[in-house]
């Protein structure tokens, strides 16, 4: 049980304060309701180069990080499809150190037209080191377009294109920031070892003043229901065919989303997973089998990927795969299966729940969702899970007609 | 409020480090247990002596890679399926020097899922038809990943690093494909079977559970006693590897050094520090917040049993290779040139305080430290001479650090792309 207290400030900033008596560390965390979905289509990649920007300099402190390793501190971020997140973790005893320099960069940002030229370059680097000079790098750049067809899911976070990235200037920046980086449309999480009317003071201190804002509306466009199966196949310079097969399925607030977690698990996560059991080991069609969901809070994608054997072909590893899905479709799993199954995850959960880095992110992730105390049911949801509710699930979505397919083929 | 001043910080002067109990069970082999911690979760780690050096390194890493995959009594499937059953989770770590595989569950699972894996691991048999497929997965893998300029980099940097010892061998397709089963068989007999140097548990476990976990283990520890590589010397001069159509090159500079025996190995880390190994370093500062070249570099000091190497890394728009190579020289020259001013100082002491501190918080982080200090027979009282020493050195003791250890004509500067 994670104990925390939550309370909004008058200007609509939501606080979640995680007592840990047995850290000297404390963690401050700060979502961002934006993400790359709320990005203007031809300005995509925009939120993530904006986080690039908040380490930039704020209207009264002229180095962030700077400021934050004097008092011990380090900090960090990342950009998702839905939302932004930044986080400093810090000794406990120098925890407001890390209020000022937060709450500075929600009041005003003030950075340089400098600033804005390198981290363009570091983002166009960060592109090519991620995206352009790995085999099978640029697989989500390819295949989110073929999934989604209106829904801003169709371009990944780093943006569709480097001009993109190219172009953007000052003004952008702006009304970016005056869009999204408001009190209303955020989330403060503070963990560690503190006294708690000490830090209420504190927060009230730094934040209290800080205009507002309007949490900006949320109007994107809804991606139509699939009714055709797509396929794109495409030449790369690799030495394996590899293939993606990506089924569309509920939102993160479903509880499909705990079923589509359960049944990539099931089947494809690790050595004993159905799909490696019975493609890889007893057929040798794929040196790798892997299946999960994108957990994105809009529509996800539930994904079998891997890479198919030397010999095999597409056809070949395709009928195998179906009739795999098929009879998965027909009776599910057994109960030791399931029973396996939800004792991982609770060992799994247990772990990631020791660093106090990932409960404050877990908590403001649940908080945004609706609700922090997700991060205490959601174990219970999977204990629910019956073979029935996977059957159900399996039934609905793992459907030709509701199946993108890319295929990546070697160079010959 | 005056938002424009700094809050006042808090000095961090002392950290009190929790030990583990220390079990002797040979004159080489010790067990570890950090019994204190809060919660259910519970991991052991085990190490054997089986590490790249002892073999060639395709047989190694197979058979490191196999220790799960069946014995005579039990399929792949059934032991993987038994520690699913248990909720556990492992994985298994390769270096030159040794073998760790890590295993984690709850406490109500442990000894069980340790009796599955223990067994396993000692039992293996490398069935034929999972050695052709683990055979195939390498092969794949290995294919797929010279095709990184990094990884590029990265081999031909430890051919020069550990230039003319076992080290510095590597392995290519074809030594993967003339690996048999019985090359495997017999390593394992040699290494695994009797080749158990270290296990360290972590978990309030019961005290009977530790005896069960001695006896199972007690006919597979080592007899003779370790001794590693003490002297290598890189190979200084620029390499590079081309590779056709990449976008970004990759960069490793770096001289052979020592580990934490060394007399200068606290200044080093400092310095080190100052150079590349935080996100305000003067390295990150030029050649990524002022220029913009590459989405990230940084410095490291690696240890190796009887010694270690100094590492600069990064990966760079492939259009400024040469002008990242002169700015990285430029860095090392100011240090070995110029005082760091006592702001920066003051800035990086500080740092690595709060860094010292994050990496002792709970009993995992507390039996990391101690591990890292034990395999080189010292105490946790490194710590506290290291926090003495953050606090104490000053930027003249910086200057000649660098002078000695940051000079460009002893580095091996390997690019690739």
């Amino acid at each position: 049980m994670i104990e925390f207290e939550r309370y909004k400030l008058e200007n609509g900033l939501t606080v979640i304060l995680h007592h840990d008596p047995t850290t000297p560390m404390a963690v401050v965390n700060t979502l961002y309701d934006v993400g790359a979905r709320d990005e203007n289509e031809q300005k995509t990649g925009f939120a993530h180069l904006f986080e690039h920007l908040m380490f930039g300099g704020s209207i009264n402190v002229g180095d962030f990080d700077q400021e934050l390793q004097k008092a011990g501190g380090e900090s960090n971020a990342f950009t998702s499809n839905d939302l932004t997140n930044y986080y400093e973790i810090i000794p406990a005893n120098n925890i407001e150190t890390a209020l000022w320099l937060e709450s500075d960069r929600m009041l005003s940002l003030a950075f340089t037209e400098k600033s804005l030229e390198v981290q363009k370059n570091v983002v166009i680097e960060e592109f090519k080191q991620r995206y352009l000079n790995q085999p099978y790098g640029d697989v989500w750049l390819e295949l989110r377009p073929l999934a989604y067809q209106k829904h801003p899911y169709k371009w990944a976070t780093i943006g569709k294109d480097i001009a993109h990235i190219e172009n953007a200037v000052m003004q952008d920046v702006k009304d970016f920031f005056k869009k999204y980086y408001c009190p209303a449309n955020a989330i403060l999480c503070i963990s560690g070892n503190f006294d708690a009317p000490e830090i209420k003071a504190l927060v009230e201190k730094y934040y209290g003043s800080i205009p507002g804002g309007l949490k900006p509306a949320r109007l994107l466009p809804l991606e139509p229901e699939q009714k055709n199966f797509r396929e794109k196949s495409i030449d790369r310079d690799v030495p394996a065919d590899a293939f993606y097969y990506a089924f569309k399925m509920s939102e993160r607030k479903n509880i499909g989303y705990y079923l589509g977690d359960f049944l990539s698990d099931a089947i494809g996560k690790d050595q004993s997973s159905l799909l490696n059991i019975t493609l890889k080991k007893e057929k040798g069609l794929v040196s790798e089998i892997n299946a999960f969901i994108t957990g994105s809070h809009d529509h996800g994608l539930f994904l079998i990927s891997g890479k198919l054997s030397d010999g095999i072909d597409f056809e070949t590893l395709d009928s195998a795969l179906w009739e795999k899905l098929n009879e998965i479709k027909e009776s599910g799993f057994t109960e030791r299966k399931l029973n396996s199954l939800k004792n991982k995850l609770s060992t799994a959960k247990a772990f990631q729940e020791q660093g106090l880095l990932n409960r404050s992110i877990s908590l403001s992730l649940f908080e945004l969702l609706g609700d922090a105390n997700g991060i205490n049911e959601e174990i219970e949801i999977y204990n629910q899970i019956e073979n029935n509710d996977i059957l159900r699930f399996a039934q609905s979505i793992l459907k030709k007609e509701n199946c993108s397919l890319l295929k990546i083929n070697k160079s010959k | 409020m005056n938002r424009k001043t700094a809050p006042k910080t808090n000095k961090i002067d002392a950290i009190s480090f929790i030990t583990p109990e220390v079990f002797e069970l040979n004159e080489q082999t010790s067990l570890l247990w950090m019994a204190k911690v809060p919660n259910e979760t519970t991991r052991i780690d085990l190490y054997f002596n089986a590490g790249l050096r002892n073999g060639k390194n395709a047989i190694v890493s197979m058979t490191s890679s196999m220790l799960l995959s069946g014995t005579t009594s039990m399929k792949s499937t059934e032991i993987h399926s038994r520690l699913d059953d248990l909720g556990a989770f492992f994985d298994i770590g390769l270096s030159h020097e040794g073998v760790m595989i890590s295993l984690y569950a709850l406490k109500k699972n442990m000894l069980e899922a340790f009796k599955v894996l223990f067994d396993s691991i000692q039992n293996a048999s490398f069935p034929e038809d999972e050695f052709e497929e683990i055979k195939a997965e390498k092969i794949q893998n290995f294919k797929i990943n010279m095709n990184r300029v990094s990884v590029l980099a990265q081999r031909s940097f430890q051919q020069h690093i550990y230039h003319g010892t076992k080290y510095a061998e590597l392995s290519e397709e074809i030594d993967l494909q003339s690996t048999k089963q019985i090359d495997l068989i017999s390593f394992h007999q040699k290494y695994y079977q009797k080749g158990l140097f270290k296990i360290a548990i972590v978990g309030a476990l019961n005290e009977n559970h530790i005896e069960d976990i001695k006896r199972l283990i007690e006919p597979h520890i080592i007899s003779e006693s370790l001794s590693f590589l003490k002297t290598f010397c890189n190979k200084p001069g620029e390499f590079h590897i081309e590779k056709k159509d990449a976008v970004q090159t990759a960069i490793r500079v770096g001289k052979t050094l020592f580990n934490k025996k060394h007399e200068d190995f606290l200044d080093m880390s400092i310095l080190s520090t100052i150079l590349g190994d935080y996100f305000g370093s003067r390295l990150m500062k030029n050649i990524r917040e002022d220029k913009g070249y590459t989405y990230g570099i940084g410095t490291a000091i690696a240890e190796t049993g009887g010694s270690g190497y100094f590492l600069i890394g990064s990966e760079v728009g492939s259009n400024h290779l040469k002008a990242t190579l002169v700015e990285i020289k430029k860095e090392m020259l100011t240090l070995q040139q110029e005082k760091v001013s006592s702001n920066e100082l003051q800035l990086v002491k500080n740092h690595l305080l709060g860094q010292l501190l994050k990496m002792s918080d709970g009993p995992y982080a507390m039996m990391d430290l101690f591990l890292s200090v034990e395999s080189y027979q010292m105490s946790t009282a490194f710590y506290n001479s290291y926090i003495e020493r953050i606090h104490e050195i000053d930027a003249e003791t910086i200057m000649q650090t660098a002078q000695k250890y940051l000079n460009w004509n002893e580095m091996s500067v390997i690019s690739a792309g």
